[in-house]
């Protein structure tokens, strides 16, 4: 299949109707999932989308290795060529690794500092973001300053930023009490919860719409693809 | 020197790590305490001599090492055979070996700079070869140097269990010695060369610190004996206990035992030899594979008996002015002065004259090698990989993994001198060491080294004129490039020719297609016949795919080897007469020289695994040298001050790389580059080379 009708064939369309657009420029996003339902997973799909539609993606992870996470993309990319009979699957991946930069932080020093330099310093080589993904941010500590800046830096890039949270239980009922402060600063909050073989998203805040909808995606545990549900 | 007996007392072990880490330091300050030498020489010393291990001249003018060297040292009962394995990435195959016959290591990692790029590249290869290690942390003496960072380090990067087994007493200007958490004693390293290490008390400062540690230690080795635990609990733990769970931890590769000093500094060496010796294997604690040749290569196991069939695998060769010196390594049974030994290889008789045990480049006759033990042998003619058994049984020990060379040179010698002494060098060279090739260009009549880099092939151009006198001019490095086709394509070729005599008369048809690596992995070439009914008889059918194979060594698009490509015949046609195997090949030829170029074929460059590291402040830079070279960065990791940058890089591109980084980042930068895999090269790339190319051979050939 060619790469268009991929992109739009992804389940990232579909994401984006059911937030009324999706998270959009400048604003900051999170997702909530139990340990090991799928958050990784989820910031490697929506970074892959974005590389596919010709993005540039900066990928920071906390506690990791950079083989760890290119790893995480190698796997998911494979699937995701078997799955949408991707024609030049070769070709495009050498092209979309080309636009994908891997920041790895102990969690300990991490900091909107040091996420601004990164920034700055990928935009100076030619890799500005258009999509920051951030993992593992809750082990550095978020508090609504940290977001505050993190947001700002989403807006001066005119970037989408994702980070995830871990919940206790896979059954999310909100923000977990750590960081229920920050609900007012988050445009969209997603809960990733499993049910039978799949997981499912869902919307728990979506900007200021009261209505929210049914997103109909989810996650191959299997395949860790996004996918229509 | 006493003839070793007891396997359980023997220990074969690598001293590996990064560059500059200090490991001929540390290795000179093991043959000193044992009595293998008596006298204390530096790397770029001031006195001119040079380290004892650094026995090559060009080796003690760089100050690092670059060939193994094997010793052989006795400390206490034990005997100790020692290899110092070079730290530069471009000779990885001289670690590769090493750590292929040895038992065990010690991974030296500096005190300050902790776990870099080419510990990390060591580490991968340890593992692959499960060589269980113990680590020693050097280097105490300089301005800020941090054990307890670098154990962390250890855990973090390489994810060993790494457990402190001891306590500096002081760091930087001020380290005096250890605190040992297993005695809990304070060790001091007195003599003018530290040649008595003292036992005191531990100082009353450290105590509160010690006692911390030591717990922590034994929480952890704990986890390897049941013994220990319940000791733990009922508060009488004995020394022997710990170091029981100790060595088995490490055995097993789940633990990582770490013990400090300062080897410049004479301190903390004495306790690392008895580490080595108490927790690091024996012969007989590994077990070693073979294969059986008269089995079908069905994979059996080497014991370590000495009453058993002789098997050693000869794993380094080097020329000396009194012959080849094959270094071996006894993996079952003994080898003695005298022995008639035979090459599983070449399956010829050698008559062992003389048995040498090596110490750097000092030599000892001794009669008789058992089990286990490192040896050479002078006068047998080898190459590196061989196996040696007695003829009572026909086995090879298994292959080592070779990587395949990325870049070559073309060399000329400058005078008839050197012409005469190139021969001889290249074929000692290519016998040592099998990354390193040479072979004569039959186009350009020039002949070509090719090996791991560019490091690696000056190394030997260097050696070349002082050793052998031989000076030559080198061309351009050439980078070894691919080709493979990216589409499938049908093909339906007739090979006709009667010109007077017996005619010649072949058709094949059939299709080409890539090979994709993501379903069937990487593989060079695959022939498939589906021919049904005999429109080829079976007979020819080789004479096919032989042709096919003919045309892989040259592509078309730029002379370089075809990869990558699955060829399935499944029709065709001969003739009762005019039908032969050379007809059948010449029309195998014939239809790849006609699709090859509808299948869209393209050239493959190879790509380098490139870690470059240094301080923080300069990630910029090392970031546009990167960028300046087409290269891909897969990611950075930021600790302490520290970035290691990770990318992908084309070898073309890497030419001078190291001069470019220095100047850049003000020296501070360094950089580690492997092999990673071949990839398409950007279509302008392409058409350059294919334009070279033409205007090298303006006509097509046949």
């Amino acid at each position: 299949m060619y790469r268009k009708f991929v992109n739009a064939r992804s389940p990232m369309r579909l994401l984006e109707k059911g937030l009324h657009g999706g998270l959009g420029l400048g604003n900051v996003g999170a997702l909530i999932a139990g340990h090991g339902v799928g958050k990784t997973p989820f910031l490697v799909g929506v970074g892959m989308d974005e590389l596919l539609r010709g993005g540039t993606v900066l990928h920071v992870a906390l506690d990791q290795t950079v083989s760890h996470v290119k790893d995480f993309y190698d796997t998911v990319f494979t699937e995701f060529v078997t799955h949408t009979h991707l024609e030049n699957a070769q070709r495009t991946q050498i092209e979309i690794d080309h636009r994908r930069r891997i920041r790895i932080y102990p969690a300990r020093s991490f900091n909107v500092d040091r996420l601004s330099e990164a920034v700055q310093l990928e935009t100076e080589t030619g890799a500005r973001p258009t999509v920051i993904l951030l993992d593992g941010l809750e082990a550095s500590g978020v508090d609504p300053e940290t977001l505050k800046g993190i947001q700002e830096l989403s807006v001066g890039l005119a970037a989408e930023t994702w980070f995830t949270i871990q919940a206790e239980n896979e059954r999310i009922e909100g923000l977990p009490a750590p960081w229920a402060s920050l609900w007012e600063h988050l445009h969209v909050i997603l809960a990733l919860e499993p049910e039978g073989d799949v997981v499912h998203f869902r919307a728990l805040k979506d900007h200021d719409n009261p209505d929210l909808q049914a997103l109909h995606v989810g996650l191959d545990p299997r395949t860790l693809l996004l996918v229509r549900s | 020197m006493q003839q070793q007996n007891d396997i359980s007392k023997l220990r074969n072990i690598g001293i590996s790590a990064h560059i500059d880490s200090g490991k001929t330091t540390l290795t000179e300050r093991i043959l000193y305490y044992t009595g293998r030498i008596h006298a204390i020489h530096e790397v770029r010393g001031k006195d001119e001599v040079g380290a004892t291990m650094d026995s090559m001249e060009l080796e003690r003018e760089r100050g690092i090492t670059i060939a193994s060297a094997a010793t052989h040292c006795v400390w206490g009962e034990n005997h100790i055979n020692i290899i110092d394995t070079p730290g530069h990435v471009d000779f990885t195959i001289e670690v590769e070996r090493a750590l292929r016959v040895l038992d065990g290591a010690v991974l030296i990692l500096c005190g300050v700079a902790g776990v870099q790029s080419q510990s990390m590249t060591v580490d991968r290869q340890m593992k692959r070869y499960r060589v269980p290690r113990i680590a020693f942390i050097n280097k105490l003496d300089r301005s800020g140097a941090d054990p307890v960072k670098v154990t962390t380090q250890l855990r973090e990067k390489l994810g060993h269990n790494a457990v402190l087994i001891q306590l500096p007493i002081g760091l930087e200007a001020e380290h005096e010695g250890v605190v040992d958490l297993v005695t809990m004693k304070a060790i001091y390293f007195e003599g003018a060369s530290g040649d008595e290490p003292v036992e005191r008390e531990i100082p009353a400062d450290m105590q509160d610190a010690a006692a911390t540690a030591r717990e922590e230690m034994l929480d952890a080795v704990s986890m390897f004996s049941d013994e220990l635990m319940e000791a733990i609990l009922e508060e009488n733990v004995t020394e022997e206990m710990i170091h029981e769970a100790i060595r088995a931890g490490t055995l097993s590769m789940d633990l990582t035992p770490v013990f400090l000093g300062s080897a410049y500094k004479n301190k903390g060496v004495q306790p690392l030899l008895d580490a080595v010796t108490r927790y690091l294997p024996s012969p007989t604690d590994v077990k070693n594979m073979a294969v059986d040749l008269a089995n079908d290569e069905a994979e059996l196991e080497v014991v370590s008996d000495p009453e058993k069939p002789m098997v050693s695998l000869a794993f380094k060769l080097e020329d000396t002015r009194y012959g080849q010196l094959t270094y071996l390594r006894v993996y079952q049974g003994t080898i003695g002065k005298g022995d008639t030994i035979f090459n599983s290889r070449t399956k010829k008789k050698v008559k062992v004259g003389r048995l040498i045990r090596m110490h750097a480049d000092e030599m000892e006759d001794i009669e008789r090698s058992t089990v286990g033990d490192i040896v050479a042998l002078f006068g047998v003619d080898c190459a590196s990989g061989d196996t040696f058994t007695d003829g009572k049984s026909d086995v090879a020990m298994s292959s080592m993994h070779v990587p395949e060379a990325v870049i070559s040179l073309s060399i000329t010698p400058k005078d008839q001198k050197a012409a005469d002494n190139m021969g001889k060098a290249l074929g000692r060279f290519v016998r040592e060491d099998p990354t390193f090739r040479a072979a004569v260009d039959p186009e350009s009549n020039e002949t070509v080294i090719s090996g791991m880099g560019e490091l690696h092939l000056e190394v030997y151009v260097e050696r070349m004129k002082r050793e052998y006198s031989c000076e030559v001019e080198t061309g351009q490095p050439q980078v070894a490039y691919r080709e493979t086709v990216t589409r499938k394509v049908d093909f339906n070729y007739t090979h006709k020719k009667q010109s007077g005599g017996s005619g010649q008369y072949g058709r094949v048809a059939g299709f080409v297609e890539p090979i994709l690596e993501a379903e069937e992995g990487p593989q060079d070439f695959q022939f498939v016949s589906q021919i049904r009914g005999g429109s080829i008889p079976t007979e020819y059918i080789p004479a096919v795919e032989k042709g096919f194979r003919e045309c892989l060594p040259k592509g078309r698009l730029i002379g370089f080897p075809v990869q990558g490509l699955k060829i399935t015949i499944n029709d065709g046609q001969s003739h009762s007469v005019d039908s032969s195997e050379m007809a059948f090949s010449a029309a195998a030829r014939g239809a790849f020289r006609k699709f090859y170029p509808e299948a869209k074929p393209q050239i493959l460059e190879p790509i380098m695994k490139l870690e470059v590291e240094g301080p923080s402040e300069f990630q910029g830079a090392i970031l546009k040298t990167i960028m300046q070279r087409r290269g891909q960065v897969i990611g950075s990791t930021e600790e302490d001050g520290f970035s290691r940058v990770e990318s992908e890089v084309p070898l073309s591109e890497m030419f001078g790389y190291a001069t470019d980084l220095r100047s850049m980042t003000q020296g501070k930068a360094e950089f580690s580059m492997e092999f990673a895999k071949y990839a398409p090269a950007p279509a302008e790339v392409q058409k350059e080379l294919k334009e070279k190319y033409k205007s090298k051979i303006p006509d097509e050939e046949e």
